[in-house]
């Protein structure tokens, strides 16, 4: 079901954090909320759960204007950190609660909390408490639930936060499979990166309350609209180098170091600050210029390497290539930088 | 056949023993490392050891003691005297004692001796009088009290008053009568110098009845198993206990759950309007209430608006005084229990609220379905807690209806602290009081170990094993 958000307005004690956000969520797909804490992602996501009530706009699923319906009639499922299992219930009675809290018959919540355990994975634990399950489990339990009364929406509030690393990626491609099983509309909340675009169809990111960007992941990597969304996205992040353009499809930092612009911003006129960013990827592998510089930090990932190249005072490229050991701490290089590859944005922190 | 055991065994008489060498140097090392230890933990144990025998464990073995006598403020706690009082020898002679003998033991002589007219002088008979007597009549013997009294107005500077004169013949009778024997032996002479024919076992029943210092008995205990009063105390104290309790818990949960759902400021109001009962100091919520159900009061005003029958509601009538002493009661308690369920509620995660409200749930389902079963421990300890402070409380009771009227609403422990305590008649039975107090600290023992049983409070006490 399509979730549309019309100006959606919300503010706690007078303060609107969120104002006049508009988002719209296709059917079917999965569309991450990523931004840093105190963004307004969660709010977003509570409103449209209707455990917040919203302070102006509108939120549509489908053509129904849920604005103003208790959370009881939105039919969302909610899927929380902290999993928000019911610690006296089994396992079973845990996802058999949406229906039973509906007089649904014994036989008909019997049939489909089996299917979602089924497709859960979870058969041999229905009548464990959720304090004898472990993390994922109890994730897989919280998934059920939700899912069991068939919702318009499925909600995932930061839902790998609370898990170990492995089983982390574990549950990220078990949450994708589920939700492309059931084909039902989803809308992720997260702070991790990795999490919004290994699993996402699309993301929405967040900032301050304003949506920065939407945008398919990798589109959204490549093509950030503004500093913002180039700085989030990417592990170890962008390294930005202010300065000017200087004609002749050059630019020259704060610092003096020189380098060619992307062919694509060979025009840009003399004088105009610009920001260039350069992502780790596309410097010390190729390149048509080279940029000499002192190895500042190295930091070994196994199979690969991670170096920063101090080349002026205050101005630091970061480098990612396949393990190597040749290099020391301290030496002179001169590495390629593929000025192509790299993104440039005016002094407003837009994309040129 | 040995070796090939031992040896596929492996059990050689030196391996039993070398590994006890290690052993033994853990051990003393355990026992260098010990009393340092164990002398801290005494010296930090040390004042709560104290407080702990003196505040409670005296008290119970007092009372245990208090409650094998016969102690009342008569007795008083030390020792008493042998003394035969008018009313005992009527006692004595209702249960059955020969009553010639009893007549004998009651027989009153008169002497005039120095000793006697000395005794006279002290009480302020007039010297003249006194001075006759002693030169007419010192050493004559008197049949009787009257031939004495007319003796005296035979005298020429008697009293003229007669009531003065019969107060002057009194210094001269001698009787065992209200005589105290500071021992045994010499009350048993006394009675055998008036009645030598006394049987040894009649004698020993007056000697013992005579006794006005306490003694060791088990009749407290048989009183109370056998007067019909202690049913009638027990189902009251039962009723009591239950009802109040239920409303402690039902009322106390109710508000912390509609204190819950309040908006924060007016849910703040309203929690201190209802702690109002249990900070308010006690006799003044007393008077209160007190004021509140007087004749003429509001309820009683109230009830004459709507045309119900007025009067004074705390003490007017059986079902009005009980319904009084249990709001009374509830009241204090449910303000009790609403902290603790507040607090209780305040502990369950949001989002697990939240997430019943996504999955539908009404507010009453949430509460059924959610909170209640969450609020199980609460409910337990306050159950507990509850029923045994109830048990022991008579303060409220004591203060208010007093047990009134008659006796409809008086419990186990006002009774025995009327008994020991406050008795009208001002003899306070000791002994009486403390075997009733005792019997209320059994219950409250056996109790205790069944709700400890029941509960299971070592497994509800432990690490939760979710974390939120």
């Amino acid at each position: 079901m399509q979730i549309v958000l019309k100006d959606f307005t919300k503010s706690f004690d007078g303060l609107t954090v969120i104002d006049k956000l508009n988002l719209t969520i296709n059917d079917g797909e999965m569309l991450a909320l990523l931004g840093p804490s105190g963004c307004g992602k969660s709010t977003t996501l509570l409103a449209i759960s209707g455990i917040l009530r919203v302070n102006g706009g509108q939120i549509l699923f489908g053509d129904k204007d849920v604005s103003n319906l208790p959370s009881q009639k939105r039919n969302v499922g909610v899927v929380f950190q902290n999993y928000a299992l019911y610690p006296h219930m089994t396992a079973f009675e845990n996802i058999a609660f949406p229906l039973q809290v509906r007089k649904t018959g014994a036989a008909e919540i019997e049939e489909r909390v089996r299917e979602m355990a089924r497709l859960t994975h979870i058969e041999p634990y229905l009548d464990r408490r959720p304090g004898q399950l472990s993390g994922g489990q109890q994730q897989r339990v919280a998934l059920a639930r939700a899912l069991v009364r068939r919702p318009d929406v499925l909600l995932l509030d930061e839902p790998l936060a609370n898990l170990d690393a492995k089983l982390r990626l574990e549950m990220r491609s078990e949450i994708r499979r589920i939700q492309l099983e059931t084909g039902i509309t989803a809308i992720l909340v997260t702070h991790d990166q990795v999490e919004a675009m290994s699993m996402a169809d699309r993301i929405a990111i967040m900032d301050h309350g304003r949506i920065q960007q939407i945008a398919a992941p990798e589109d959204m990597y490549h093509r950030p609209s503004n500093t913002f969304v180039a700085g989030f996205l990417g592990n170890p992040p962008i390294v930005f180098l202010e300065g000017k353009a200087i004609g002749n499809g050059a630019f020259e930092s704060a610092s003096g170091m020189r380098m060619p612009l992307p062919e694509r911003l060979t025009g840009l006129a003399a004088d105009q600050p610009i920001v260039m960013g350069v992502r780790p990827e596309h410097f010390g592998v190729k390149g048509r210029h080279t940029v000499r510089g002192t190895v500042s930090f190295i930091e070994p990932q196994g199979r690969e390497t991670h170096f920063d190249l101090t080349v002026a005072e205050g101005e630091v490229l970061r480098s990612i290539q396949a393990a190597r050991t040749d290099i020391s701490l301290g030496s002179e290089v001169e590495w390629p930088l593929d000025v192509d590859k790299a993104l440039v944005f005016d002094s407003e922190g837009n994309r040129l | 056949m040995t070796d090939t055991a031992s040896s596929s065994g492996g059990i050689r008489p030196d391996a039993l023993v070398r590994p006890a060498d290690p052993a033994s140097d853990l051990e003393k090392a355990a026992l260098k490392g010990r009393p340092k230890v164990s002398l801290l933990g005494l010296g930090m144990l040390s004042p709560a050891a104290v407080l702990l025998l003196v505040f409670f464990f005296a008290p119970v073995v007092l009372t245990t003691i208090f409650s094998f006598t016969n102690m009342t403020s008569a007795t008083g706690i030390s020792g008493g005297a042998y003394v035969l009082s008018p009313n005992l020898l009527r006692e004595l002679e209702r249960s059955g004692v020969d009553s010639d003998t009893l007549a004998a033991l009651g027989t009153e002589s008169v002497v005039v001796d120095q000793e006697s007219i000395a005794a006279a002088r002290a009480a302020g008979v007039e010297e003249d009088f006194l001075e006759e007597i002693e030169d007419d009549l010192l050493g004559v013997d008197f049949d009787s009290k009257q031939d004495f009294e007319r003796a005296l107005k035979d005298l020429p500077s008697h009293l003229r008053r007669t009531r003065d004169l019969k107060l002057a013949a009194d210094h001269f009778l001698v009787s065992a009568l209200n005589t105290r024997f500071a021992t045994r032996a010499e009350a048993s002479d006394a009675i055998s110098a008036l009645a030598p024919d006394i049987a040894p076992g009649t004698r020993d029943r007056i000697l013992d009845a005579s006794y006005t210092g306490w003694v060791w008995t088990t009749e407290n205990f048989r009183r109370l198993a056998t007067q019909p009063e202690t049913l009638r105390l027990v189902l009251n104290t039962f009723f009591y206990v239950a009802v109040t309790l239920a409303f402690n818990v039902l009322v106390g949960l109710f508000l912390a759950i509609t204190v819950f759902y309040l908006p924060k400021g007016t849910g703040m109001v309203f929690s201190v309007l209802w702690l109002l009962p249990r900070i308010t100091p006690v006799v003044l919520y007393a008077i209160m209430w007190k004021w509140f159900t007087w004749d003429g009061g509001f309820v009683a005003s109230f009830a004459d608006l709507v045309g119900l029958p007025s009067f004074n509601y705390m003490k007017g009538s059986v079902p009005t005084a009980w319904t009084i002493v249990i709001l009374v009661n509830g009241c204090i308690g449910a303000s009790f229990g609403m902290i603790l369920f507040s607090g209780a509620l305040r502990s369950i995660p949001m989002q697990q609220l939240w997430a019943s409200e996504v999955d539908g749930a009404s507010r009453w389902q949430q509460v059924r379905y959610i909170i209640l079963p969450q609020m199980r421990w609460p409910i337990l300890f306050v159950t507990c807690y509850q029923s045994m402070s109830l048990l022991s409380s008579y303060e409220q009771i004591w203060l208010t209806t007093n047990g009134g009227p008659g006796n409809t609403t008086m419990v186990w422990a006002l009774e025995s602290f009327r008994t020991a305590l406050s008795n009208y008649t001002g003899n306070l039975q000791y002994g009486q009081g403390a075997a009733m107090a005792l019997v209320l600290v059994i219950v409250g023992l056996v109790l205790s170990i069944i709700f400890l049983r029941m509960f299971r409070f070592g497994e509800l006490v432990e690490k939760p094993k979710i974390e939120f």
